[in-house]
């Protein structure tokens, strides 16, 4: 035993990436989590509306950080801005006694602003809106999904691509007449339409047992599902290009989706995370797909205020694809790009 | 000028402080069998991983169809390395169907006992078969060059031969083939040789070239055994044909002084080398 001990010890002595999985990743998620994972909300982003405006303004205190005033505002102005997700708690004056309507979909700001609104009394009526229960699943569930399917494509992109290079049949994949980009394109579409069919089943799934609402468009999710998935796969491509084995793809892919558990917006609100941490936060695809998929699925919003998530999405599968081929490339095509000059006489014959 | 098939002039390749292929040049002509030949090591597969264009060379030039290898010459190629590049977890008919399909051609049939095999996984193949297929995998879009890379390990002889009646029916079709072995009797299978040792071509041309005049010191004796092992500890290059002694490196007047002061009786002759034995000559004098 103190042999295979020693073997063991030696060996990982040389692997470095698992010694930094084994003592440098905890440490790192010890202090990114321990950071993150708040469910204090201190500001909760307010607009107030109608002709008491300015006067709502100028008594929101402590929690509410009025960042919209605007005095010829209704309350189907304030259903608007909350379904936009431009704020979480809109103030609407025109009514008599004014009515806050909240933001149901961001659970914890949801809870933090009922609690301090209900202190008013009767001077404010409180309208939850999107999840009017504040049901936790209603929140949950819609990144969740997409965390059960960044797990899964992921992981399974990188693999794939892996298991060719260990196979040997990477080999003979580079001499064959495939661009880098086809065989690529060719490795992922099979997945892609899996990964795609498995989401509609896991989304139809959650609503079904957990009575998670559908109010969006679903053409507008599909395209954002759709490009989700483009950048999971091609994370795991891009890792499969940078690991030797399915080990080595496995730890970057953990590497990758742990991190994404507490810091993209599913759990913890982005909003409690310190600039510090959360611009960690905007690196990864999940804190995108957590804003459209909730944003579509409980408030109805659409490509009007999704926009900057749909771009941003895009961008990210257009780079990790590049970065995946101009890697792959590496692979399948070493040689030096030289002109070449005399034919090769004077060999012996 | 037409192309060569395969051509490589001071073809290098350093790994770190170790030169894996120190300054090789060679070609190969269409429609002839060309057999790299070198122990374990001796650079044969770092030079036909150049040569297909799956490895930069250090210095030197790697040429295939006239051109360094690119997209548009590899698909003129077929190529069966040493791994055999088939997808374990497809049937025989479904490799062959991916492979055909990326060359653009219709798949083509199996036959024989590989028939017989068509709907089996690769992976539950035997190794014979295998290879077999992945020589038939490489050839169905009628490549102008073969690179095949220890074609017949782990394949027992009458497989071997089969591997090696297609080889030639590819040659004779036109292909130009270089084929990598350290099994001397394959190497008998080929038009010419290049005798590859550490890193380095240290012989080539046909069989007949490189034994040509060269020489090997027999020994018959009574106590062969005593023989034998009288020769091999004085460090001379010896092998045992029957009850032979073969003695490389010596002359006949070293041998038979050896044998003297032994006090073993023997006849002692010069007989022509093998190409064994010449390859075992060269493999030594090569620079380590």
């Amino acid at each position: 035993m103190r042999a295979m001990i020693l073997k063991e010890f030696r060996e990982l002595r040389r692997d470095r990436r698992t010694m930094a999985m084994i003592i440098v990743f905890p440490l790192l998620l010890l202090i990114i989590f321990g950071y993150a994972a708040t469910f204090d909300v201190e500001d909760v982003p307010t607009a107030a509306l109608g002709p008491q405006a300015q006067l709502v303004a100028d008594q929101a205190v402590g929690l509410f950080d009025v960042i919209t005033i605007d005095t010829d505002g209704t309350a189907d102005t304030a259903r608007t801005l909350l379904r936009d997700g431009d704020v979480q708690v809109a103030i609407a004056t025109d009514t008599q006694p004014p009515t806050a309507f909240v933001d149901g979909s961001n659970l914890f700001a949801a809870q933090a602003a009922v609690g301090a609104l209900g202190r008013l009394g009767d001077q404010i009526t409180v309208d939850v809106l999107f999840n009017p229960d504040l049901i936790t699943s209603w929140v949950l569930v819609p990144p969740l999904i997409g965390y059960i399917m960044m797990f899964i494509g992921t992981v399974v992109a990188a693999i794939g691509l892996v298991k060719e290079r260990e196979n040997g049949t990477l080999e003979q994949l580079a001499v064959m007449p495939l661009s880098p980009s086809s065989v690529i394109m060719g490795k992922i579409t099979p997945y892609f339409i899996v990964a795609a069919i498995d989401m509609v089943v896991v989304t139809l799934l959650g609503m079904l047992l957990f009575g998670v609402p559908f109010v969006g468009s679903v053409a507008v999710f599909a395209v954002g599902v759709a490009i989700f998935l483009f950048v999971l796969l091609g994370v795991g491509v891009l890792i499969s290009t940078v690991s030797q084995n399915t080990g080595q793809a496995i730890q970057l892919a953990i590497f990758f989706l742990v991190p994404q558990i507490l810091l993209a917006g599913m759990i913890f609100p982005l909003s409690s995370i310190p600039w510090a941490i959360r611009w960690i936060s905007y690196l990864f695809p999940l804190t995108y797909y957590t804003t459209i998929s909730k944003g579509i699925m409980l408030r109805g919003a659409g490509l009007d205020s999704l926009w900057p998530q749909y771009v941003v999405l895009a961008a990210m599968a257009a780079f990790v694809f590049t970065a995946a081929v101009l890697r792959f490339r590496r692979d399948l095509v070493p040689r030096r790009h030289r002109k070449p000059d005399a034919a090769a006489d004077g060999a012996p014959a | 000028m037409t192309a060569h098939a395969l051509a490589a002039r001071s073809l290098t390749r350093r790994f770190g402080d170790n030169t894996a292929v120190d300054d090789v040049s060679f070609h190969v002509e269409f429609g002839e069998v060309v057999g790299l030949l070198g122990a374990n090591g001796a650079g044969k597969t770092t030079i036909i991983r150049m040569l297909a264009g799956l490895l930069e060379p250090t210095a030197g030039d790697a040429r295939l169809l006239g051109d360094p290898p690119n997209r548009a010459t590899q698909s003129r190629l077929g190529y069966v390395p040493q791994g055999l590049g088939l997808y374990g977890d497809l049937t025989a008919v479904e490799n062959l169907a991916f492979s055909a399909g990326a060359y653009g051609v219709e798949p083509t049939a199996l036959t024989g006992s590989l028939a017989a095999s068509s709907h089996r996984l690769v992976a539950n193949l035997p190794l014979g078969l295998q290879r077999r297929l992945a020589f038939v995998s490489a050839v169905q879009h009628d490549p102008e060059v073969l690179i095949l890379d220890e074609p017949t390990s782990g394949v027992g002889a009458l497989g071997a031969a089969r591997l090696w009646d297609q080889i030639r029916v590819e040659a004779e079709r036109g292909a130009g083939v270089l084929v990598s072995t350290h099994s001397m009797q394959e190497a008998r299978q080929c038009d010419r040789l290049l005798l590859m040792s550490a890193g380095r071509l240290v012989g080539w041309g046909t069989e007949a070239d490189i034994v040509a005049g060269e020489t090997t010191v027999e020994v018959d004796a009574g106590a062969w055994e005593e023989a034998f092992n009288a020769v091999a500890a004085s460090g001379a290059l010896v092998t045992l044909d029957g009850r032979s002694t073969r003695v490389i490196d010596r002359s006949v007047e070293e041998v038979e002084a050896l044998l003297a002061r032994e006090g073993i009786d023997a006849e002692v002759r010069t007989v022509p080398a093998t190409i064994d034995e010449r390859m075992a000559v060269l493999a030594r004098s090569a620079p380590e």
